[in-house]
């Protein structure tokens, strides 16, 4: 009798991937959990579990769309996907709603949605599409020039929105697939140098010109011929004063925000503020937490709009090192589950494409964790299947329903 | 080409070793955090955090058009409970306190169940000194109870304005929802009249204080000395059109009737004076309204809180014949020379009476004795949807764009009309009685106001209106809203033949020859509605002086009988206030004048 069992679980233990599942089911309950207990004692948010929950069974049925149907649909719906939501990018710009601070929604009646999340897919569809074409080089002038144009594009669209954090899931995005793909250590550097001094640029002429010394190190490590390595930093050069041109060109409300975003600290009762108290109602939390419905900080509201980004200090505050422990390690079981889909396929499409849902999974989790814990600077971002957000919760269920999809369907590629 | 490189081994792992080891220093920093610094965050907790406090700012007043103050802001003090800390067995204590019904405290609790527990509710505004000098002395006895300095609305100028001003109310939960931007659980937002329809140019702009509370919310000291607070902004005054003479003297003049009045400067559209009776007291809304009064509210057969002015909708009566006349010269149908035959009512399918035999009358004669016989006939040679077009011509049939409540728009009925209603073979009787302002024909007073400024005007006029503009306390000038002007294009000698006709009903042998004696001389039309469910409504219609209108007026009072005997008068009176006013106050100097859309209607 129970060997009959074992046959029939095993059987479904091949097409489907428990390794998968799990930790997104238990992931969503401590999701759930956080929601009711930060809405709890808010009039405003009160319904908010119960819509979570009616999120959670759309998210279920989309998964299983995307678990059942044929892999090629994935490369079929490719490029129209990405052009659609490139369409949407720009709708949104045009008649987007603006919701704290950035016009990133659009609205279709009462239902409202972020085109952002959908171009995150949409995105790395064809991004894997490109990289995984027969006779694809990465490292040539010409695919590499073509990859950036095909991930940055979204990019700065959303940068207008302006919607920080989900432009850096797209460069964390776009730098994973490149690296899967094979990219070589020297283009990697090409291709990293001129954001570095970009950004270096932003914090003052010293770190500017520290940046671009080291990439004339750098470049003397490489060894190239003498021309090919000074356009290479002339590029760089150029880069760190078009950034400095652009801060200046901004208006100051917007030179202000992205200096906040560079020192938290210079804006103690803004966004400093919720990282305050995040770090207050995790860290007094303690080893078991102060119990469900208990945690002072989340039932006073210390930290507004507590269910959405910062929903990982409800976790700390109320069930304490325990409970946050027991959610990144589920984050990291799950994320090893997917690099293991990612290098187990046969097909170069599915494994990139795998490769650059987990980078975004990765994005989400470390800079939404790191905010929480004050070790990242404030960029709202949710985190993947806890955080309050129907848009949210449904794309991530899709790219959840395309890799159990590649788990099914790995025997199929020889 | 797939390069050997692609998804290496060696990539593999430092993916797997980027998650691992990202993975640890969170966990390094969360035990950093929860076990290591445990007591001192535990400290941070428990002691004292910063919070900001929102700043309610002072609402915007109200003055009238002379500058005098009619709204103001009046401090009081409420009592709040916060739930979490605050023990039931206070109740009756604080009730006796209060000298409040018991099961006062418990019933307000209930309606805020939903609501944070954490978060104070506002038991009662407007609570004695006493009340506030005892919980000052057993604050320690008292967990949850406590007191804040509030302001509500005063009433200074002396009159009622209940249907102008409006209240406020506490926002709903339905609104928050909405509005969750500005506002927040227990802010008070305009309801109705004048204070809704401004509400976003009164409300002003909310500041912040940033202090250091403990764990259960108690205020310790304020944040950096209350150098990183934002004072709250003053919302901006508004000077409204009201002219209190005339306003208090129609509210004096409508005690103990039913019925509205509507006065305007023709000049600009100005309303002047505004009453829906019976109105109600604005005093018991600038607290939490007692149930008590507004059941006695609801209940009220005269539905006091109905603003009649612009949503009553009755037949215009007698004095819906001057737009006959107009139409009818307009269209070139009669002259002044022109006459028909009164012999004390027209026979057409059945008998229709006058109430009177005047031989043989011609236009202005007919005004002025408001002659029947001569309408029945006229009508027939205008037709019903020449009368209809000339109808909405002269406002009615829409609405006016008054920038309070929702308004009727009334009926004006047409040929399209009836034959819905009776089949292509509708009985034309039916425009005799149209003619003379009986029948489906249906208007508001405030319609009817307007129609007088367009007679007054000669054809011209304003979106009648109740803010005139507003304080800019940042650049101390005042602002002046513009309103659409209107011109209806029609020869003003005609104006003129209407007119004599509106003066010899008050200065001839016509239906309000009552109100001659005074200082000033007024046109005017009288009419009665009638109607089926009562005593007839009086009506009267009036601009003064009548070669210099300053003032239009249109008076309706219910179930009284006869126009000319119970509405005339009391438009006699509101003029004469007015004008008498106009002698005495002088115009606002230096006022730097500014134009702006006015954007709070829609």
């Amino acid at each position: 009798m129970w060997i009959n069992e074992l046959r029939i679980d095993y059987h479904l233990k091949d097409k489907f991937d428990f390794g998968l599942i799990f930790p997104v089911i238990i992931l969503f309950i401590f999701g759930l959990t956080a929601i009711y207990s930060s809405t709890f004692s808010n009039a405003i948010a009160q319904g908010n579990f119960q819509k979570q929950l009616i999120w959670g069974i759309v998210a279920v049925i989309v998964f299983f769309i995307t678990y059942s149907i044929p892999t090629n649909t994935f490369k079929q719906i490719t490029i129209p996907s990405y052009f659609i939501t490139i369409f949407l990018l720009i709708v949104v710009l045009l008649i987007g709603q603006r919701i704290s601070g950035a016009k990133s929604w659009l609205a279709i009646g009462s239902f409202g949605f972020q085109p952002s999340e959908f171009a995150k897919l949409a995105t790395i569809l064809m991004l894997s599409k490109y990289l995984s074409r027969q006779n694809a080089n990465i490292d040539s002038f010409k695919d590499l020039s073509f990859t950036l144009a095909i991930g940055f594009f979204p990019v700065i669209l959303i940068l207008f929105e302006p919607d920080m954090g989900t432009a850096f899931v797209f460069i964390a995005m776009i730098l994973t697939l490149i690296f899967w793909k094979g990219i070589s250590v020297f283009a990697m550097f090409v291709v990293l140098s001129p954001g570095f001094v970009a950004v270096s640029s932003l914090f003052g002429s010293y770190y500017f010109f520290g940046a671009l010394l080291f990439v004339i190190a750098m470049l003397f490590v490489f060894r190239k011929d003498f021309f090919f390595s000074g356009s290479i930093f002339a590029f760089n050069l150029a880069s760190g004063f078009f950034a400095d041109y652009v801060f200046k060109a901004l208006s100051t409300h917007q030179q202000k925000r992205i200096q906040a975003f560079i020192d938290p600290m210079s804006d103690p009762l803004g966004s400093g503020y919720n990282t305050i108290q995040a770090k207050v109602a995790i860290g007094s939390g303690g080893l078991f937490g102060k119990g469900f419905l208990e945690g002072n900080q989340t039932q006073l509201q210390f930290i507004p709009e507590q269910w959405t980004d910062f929903i990982y200090c409800v976790i700390g505050e109320e069930f304490g090192f325990v409970g946050a422990i027991i959610t990144i390690g589920l984050f990291t079981f799950l994320f090893l589950r997917i690099l293991k889909i990612a290098s187990g396929s046969k097909d170069e499409f599915l494994s990139l494409l795998s490769i650059g849902i987990l980078s975004v999974y990765f994005a989400h989790f470390i800079i939404n964790i790191g905010m929480v814990v004050g070790i990242m600077p404030v960029i709202g971002l949710p985190l993947p299947f806890i955080s309050y957000g129907g848009s949210s919760l449904v794309v991530n269920m899709i790219m959840l329903g395309i890799l159990a999809n590649i788990y099914r369907t790995r025997k199929n590629y020889a | 080409m797939r390069s050997e490189k692609f998804a290496s081994i060696q990539r593999t792992t430092i993916i797997s070793m980027i998650i691992i080891i990202s993975a640890a220093v969170l966990g390094f920093r969360l035990f950093q955090m929860q076990i290591l610094n445990q007591t001192s965050y535990q400290d941070k907790a428990t002691d004292n955090s910063i919070k900001s406090i929102e700043q309610i700012p002072l609402r915007g007043v109200f003055y009238d058009r002379n500058f005098k103050l009619l709204v103001n802001n009046v401090p009081a003090y409420t009592l709040r409970i916060t739930p979490a800390d605050y023990d039931k067995k206070l109740n009756s204590i604080i009730e006796t306190i209060l000298e409040v019904d018991s099961g006062y405290i418990s019933n307000i609790l209930d309606q805020y169940k939903n609501f944070s527990k954490y978060l104070p509710i506002k038991i009662k505004r407007g609570i004695s000194f006493d009340a506030v000098a005892w919980i000052e002395e057993n604050s320690l006895n008292l967990p949850g109870v406590d007191y804040v300095v509030e302001m509500h609305r005063g009433y200074p100028g002396g009159i009622n304005g209940s249907h102008v001003f409006g209240y406020l109310k506490e926002i709903s939960q339905k609104q928050l929802s909405k509005e969750n931007e500005y506002y927040n659980q227990g802010d008070n937002i305009g309801n109705t009249g004048v204070e809704k329809t401004y509400e976003k140019q009164l409300r002003g702009t909310k500041g912040n204080k940033f202090v250091i509370v403990n764990s259960r919310r108690k205020v310790i000291d304020a944040f950096n000395n209350g150098s990183e607070d934002i004072p709250a902004v003053k919302g901006n005054d508004l000077i409204l059109t009201i002219e209190t003479n005339a306003q208090r003297v129609a509210e004096e003049e409508f005690k103990g009737k039913k019925g509205a009045l509507v006065a305007i400067d023709p000049a600009n559209g100005d309303i002047l004076a505004l009453v829906s009776a019976p109105e109600f007291d604005l005093n018991e809304f600038s607290y939490i309204t007692s149930k008590d009064y507004l059941r006695s509210l609801y209940n009220d057969p005269g539905k006091p809180l109905f603003n009649r002015a612009i949503t009553s909708i009755q037949s215009p009566g007698s004095t819906y014949k001057v737009l006959s006349a107009i139409a009818a010269l307009d269209m070139g149908i009669i002259t002044t020379s022109t006459t028909f035959f009164c012999s004390g009512g027209v026979t057409f399918g059945r008998f229709f009476k006058c109430h009177g035999v005047h031989g043989n009358v011609n236009v202005i004669t007919a005004i002025e004795k408001s002659c029947n016989s001569f309408f029945y006939q006229l009508i027939l040679k205008i037709g019903i949807d020449n009368w209809a077009k000339y109808s909405r011509l002269l406002g009615f049939d829409s609405i006016t764009g008054i920038d309070i409540g929702e308004e009727n728009a009334g009926l004006i009925p047409d040929e399209e009309y009836y034959k819905k209603r009776y089949g292509p073979e509708w009985p034309k009787s039916i425009m005799l009685s149209l003619s003379i302002g009986q029948g489906e024909v249906s208007v508001t007073p405030l319609q009817l106001a307007q129609y007088t400024v367009l007679i007054a005007n000669k054809g011209k006029g304003y979106q009648p209106h109740l803010v005139k503009g507003f304080v800019d306390r940042k650049n101390n000038i005042i602002i002046d809203f513009v309103y659409t002007e209107l011109d209806l294009g029609i020869d003003q000698k005609i104006f003129d033949i209407v007119k004599e006709g509106m003066f010899l009903v008050v200065n001839g042998k016509g239906t309000a020859t009552h109100i001659r004696y005074g200082e000033y001389e007024i046109s005017g039309k009288t009419g009665t509605s009638q109607n089926p469910h009562g005593a007839d409504h009086a009506l009267f219609i009036a601009f003064a002086p009548s070669d210099d209108p300053k003032i239009a007026i249109a008076v309706l009072v219910e179930n009284v009988g006869f126009g000319g005997t119970h509405a005339a008068p009391i438009a006699k009176k509101v003029i004469e206030a007015y004008l008498n006013s106009l002698k005495k106050d002088t115009p606002i100097k230096n006022r730097s004048i500014t134009k702006l859309e006015n954007k709070n209607v829609d």
